[in-house]
């Protein structure tokens, strides 16, 4: 018999005596006196989800730049994509903790979130949520989990409250709604939230028909004529990008006269995508939704920065708020004077941010890691932006309402 | 049987022996490895284990499930309602998806083979299934409905062995001691009287059921077994992910992935599923941090998908028994 000369036992031996060399080096970094504080960041940069966790990235990104720029404490942003899977959340959290990051900063969604909190619950590591609605993340009994943004309840509410003040802020009453939604997760978790919280503040408009649609619907025609024949004041679509453009062609197709579009805490509509896709049909679209505050110094500092960073993509609220965790952790780290993990999360529960760039009151945690004080906003596309027009004080902008027939654009 | 010595050398078979070093071998990674790579290596013998559950049903017997993630939800929604709801140990919710996963399994056999429905519409069956089960799950209050389910926090007084929850290591061992399990289940019943049956019926079933063969019952078990293997894995990863949604758990690109790994590693085979999940697992994490350093977007899935391309065109059979022939060689030279 000829050996074979590729594949011996003595090759096989050398290797697996290198790879149990290799396996048995540890791994877990030491955090050295005087470095930066390693922050671990995770996001579905790819996947279904990718085209919001690269929008979140960016607001980390700017963020880390920013915070330098100011003479916060050095930080090293470490990245790991999570490809838009639940079970990749532990993963990424644990890399990221061998790495040798203090704190995390993640996940979007909120599988993802939960995933990643239970390693860095065991590892005794922060992790600062800068986007994930599911109630659950905050009311599980997390002690290294301080959320910056609104659970799915406060953000429907906030929207009804916005809706409720639009006959003061405009002097016209809408007296009936349709309302449509996206047959997913959130769209089910917002309408349900619209259907309780509109009786409980008790909103003078009557919805007269709910439609849902499927998530992965190419042709909303039968739904928007089902909506048109309920003859709305007002239309409430919860969507995503897609569906929210694929609702105006509809609209201006079927030309449906309404006296407004107004999303109740919907994404899609602010996208940068939406307004290039509908163009001035897209125009005096309104959506409630938590926002950057646009008369704060601060917030147009960061508005300035990002566009000489990224001048194709939009400051919206994934930027803002994946930006302003960054600012909660930078802050936490210049408190602690230390970049070990208790004392950031002893600071994190500490925290009292007066001045940051979402609107609402300072940025503090509740014993939940929950912070309480995001407001919302009523935004309305105009001149292909989305622009604040409620509340009055922070109003960059006047509400049209009624809407200009999409026919007579 | 595989425990008889060698009656020529005293020995026992070589087989034995090299599956005893590796089940050791997987037995020390957490003590070799980080937390982190013992976490990947969770997800390893998470997906092998559904992957041996599944090749029980396609490679074994024939009978292709392209609806496999509706077992997965279904242990896994057991698991954690009996736990959150109820506070009834993993111990027994995790039993308890399986017995349920194995009726609902029954149950679609009985149907499907009782009108003779075979090859890709027995597939079409099972998607079916799945399908109902995902949007039934999406649309039940009780369980959360599409925002989903969640389970709270370890307490600080936890025991992981009564609660199976606890950290990496302990993860890895839960699913290592399942991975044991289904290959030592797998092994018996496709080594023995069944397994020549199911052999027989993947063959030609026809000729199967005229010398005799029960073709009815024996699919029908293979169906039972798979779907409360793969429960078992649902259980345990729900109690790992601590959240459980409808479309990620029970959705078709989860199925898609439990049937990668036998598919890439080797169909019919007791090993080509854990080399599969290896393949598939590894290849993602390692392909992850090279798109993450080289800061290209989506970089992974492309040599994901290049890799996997690879592997169907080169090796059609699957890694394992590539594995095999070529270490072929080597065993003659002694």
């Amino acid at each position: 018999m000829t050996r074979n000369p590729a594949l011996d036992r003595r090759t096989i031996l050398k290797g697996a005596a290198a790879g149990a060399a290799l396996s048995i080096t540890p791994l877990r970094h030491v955090r050295a006196a005087g470095a930066p504080v390693k922050v671990g960041v995770l996001l579905p940069t790819s996947g279904v989800l990718a085209f919001l966790g690269q929008a979140c990235r960016r607001g980390i990104d700017l963020g880390a730049r920013m915070m330098a720029e100011s003479g916060a404490p050095a930080m090293e942003i470490l990245h790991v994509d999570t490809e838009s899977k639940a079970e990749q959340g532990r993963v990424a959290a644990e890399k990221l903790i061998r790495e040798g990051c203090s704190v995390l900063i993640g996940a979007f969604d909120s599988g993802t979130t939960i995933s990643a909190a239970q390693a860095a619950e065991a590892a005794k590591v922060p992790l600062v949520v800068n986007i994930a609605a599911a109630p659950q993340i905050t009311s599980q009994g997390f002690q290294y989990v301080f959320r910056n943004f609104p659970p799915g309840a406060t953000l429907v509410y906030n929207a009804v409250a916005r809706i409720k003040e639009l006959s003061s802020l405009t002097g016209v009453a809408p007296k009936t709604a349709v309302l449509m939604h996206v047959n997913d997760t959130f769209g089910h978790a917002v309408a349900k939230g619209v259907d309780i919280l509109w009786q409980k503040l008790g909103v003078p408009i009557e919805i007269v028909d709910t439609i849902s649609y499927s998530r992965s619907a190419k042709d909303l025609s039968v739904e928007i004529g089902r909506a048109k024949a309920a003859e709305p004041d007002i239309l409430m679509p919860v969507t995503r990008v897609n569906d929210a453009i694929l609702i105006v062609r509809e609209l201006v197709k079927q030309n449906v006269g309404l006296l407004g579009v107004i999303g109740p805490g919907s994404p899609g509509p602010y996208e940068k995508a939406f307004t290039d896709a509908t163009g001035k049909y897209g125009d005096e679209y309104m959506d409630c939704v938590p926002w950057y505050d646009p008369t704060r110094d601060k917030t147009k500092r960061a508005i300035a920065a990002f566009a000489d960073d990224y001048p194709d993509q939009r400051f919206e609220l994934n930027v803002g708020f994946s930006y302003e965790a960054v600012e909660i952790v930078a802050d936490a780290i210049a408190r602690a004077g230390t970049g070990e993990p208790q004392a950031l999360q002893a600071a994190l529960r500490e925290t009292n941010l007066q001045d940051h760039i979402m609107y609402g009151g300072p940025i503090t945690f509740d014993e939940t890691g929950q912070n309480t004080n995001i407001g919302g906003v009523l935004l309305q596309n105009q001149g292909g932006a989305p622009q604040v027009i409620g509340p009055a004080e922070i109003a960059v902008a006047k509400p049209v309402f009624p809407m200009t027939p999409f026919a007579e654009r | 049987m595989a425990r008889e010595r060698n009656a020529r050398t005293g020995r026992r078979p070589r087989g034995v022996v090299a599956a005893t070093a590796f089940f050791c071998a997987l037995f020390l990674v957490p003590h070799l490895l980080d937390d982190a790579w013992v976490a990947v290596f969770t997800l390893v013998l998470f997906f092998a284990f559904v992957g041996q559950a599944w090749n029980l049903m396609m490679g074994h017997v024939g009978l292709l499930s392209l609806g496999h993630a509706l077992f997965l939800g279904i242990g896994g929604y057991a698991t954690a309602l009996l736990l959150g709801d109820y506070g009834i140990s993993p111990w027994i919710g995790i039993p308890a998806g399986a017995v349920v996963a194995a009726v609902v399994g029954v149950g679609i056999a009985w149907l499907g083979f009782r009108f003779s429905v075979r090859g890709v519409y027995f597939a079409l069956l099972t998607i079916a299934f799945a399908e109902f089960f995902r949007i039934l799950f999406s649309n039940w209050p009780l369980i959360g409905g599409t925002g989903g389910y969640f389970l709270r926090v370890v307490p600080e007084d936890n025991v992981p062995l009564l609660s199976l929850r606890g950290g990496a290591d302990h993860f890895y061992y839960v699913f290592f001691v399942l991975f044991v399990a289904g290959v030592a289940l797998s092994a018996r019943l496709v080594r023995g009287r069944i397994g020549m049956f199911w052999s027989a019926i993947r063959e030609d079933e026809e000729a199967a059921r005229a010398l005799g063969v029960k073709s009815f019952r024996l699919k029908v078990l293979a169906v039972a077994v798979s779907a409360a293997m793969t429960a078992c894995g649902g259980g345990a990863f729900a109690l790992m992910n601590g959240s459980l949604f409808p479309n990620t758990l029970m959705g078709m690109q989860m199925s898609i992935q439990i049937i990668l790994a036998p598919i890439i590693g080797g169909l019919g085979t007791l090993f080509g599923p854990f080399v599969g999940a290896v393949f598939v697992v590894l290849v993602l994490e390692f392909s992850r941090d090279l798109g993450q350093t080289a800061g290209v977007y989506g970089l992974s899935t492309l040599i994901y998908g290049l890799t996997v391309l690879g592997v169907i065109l080169y090796m059609p059979e699957g890694i394992w028994p590539h594995l095999v022939r070529l270490a072929r060689p080597l065993r003659r030279d002694r």
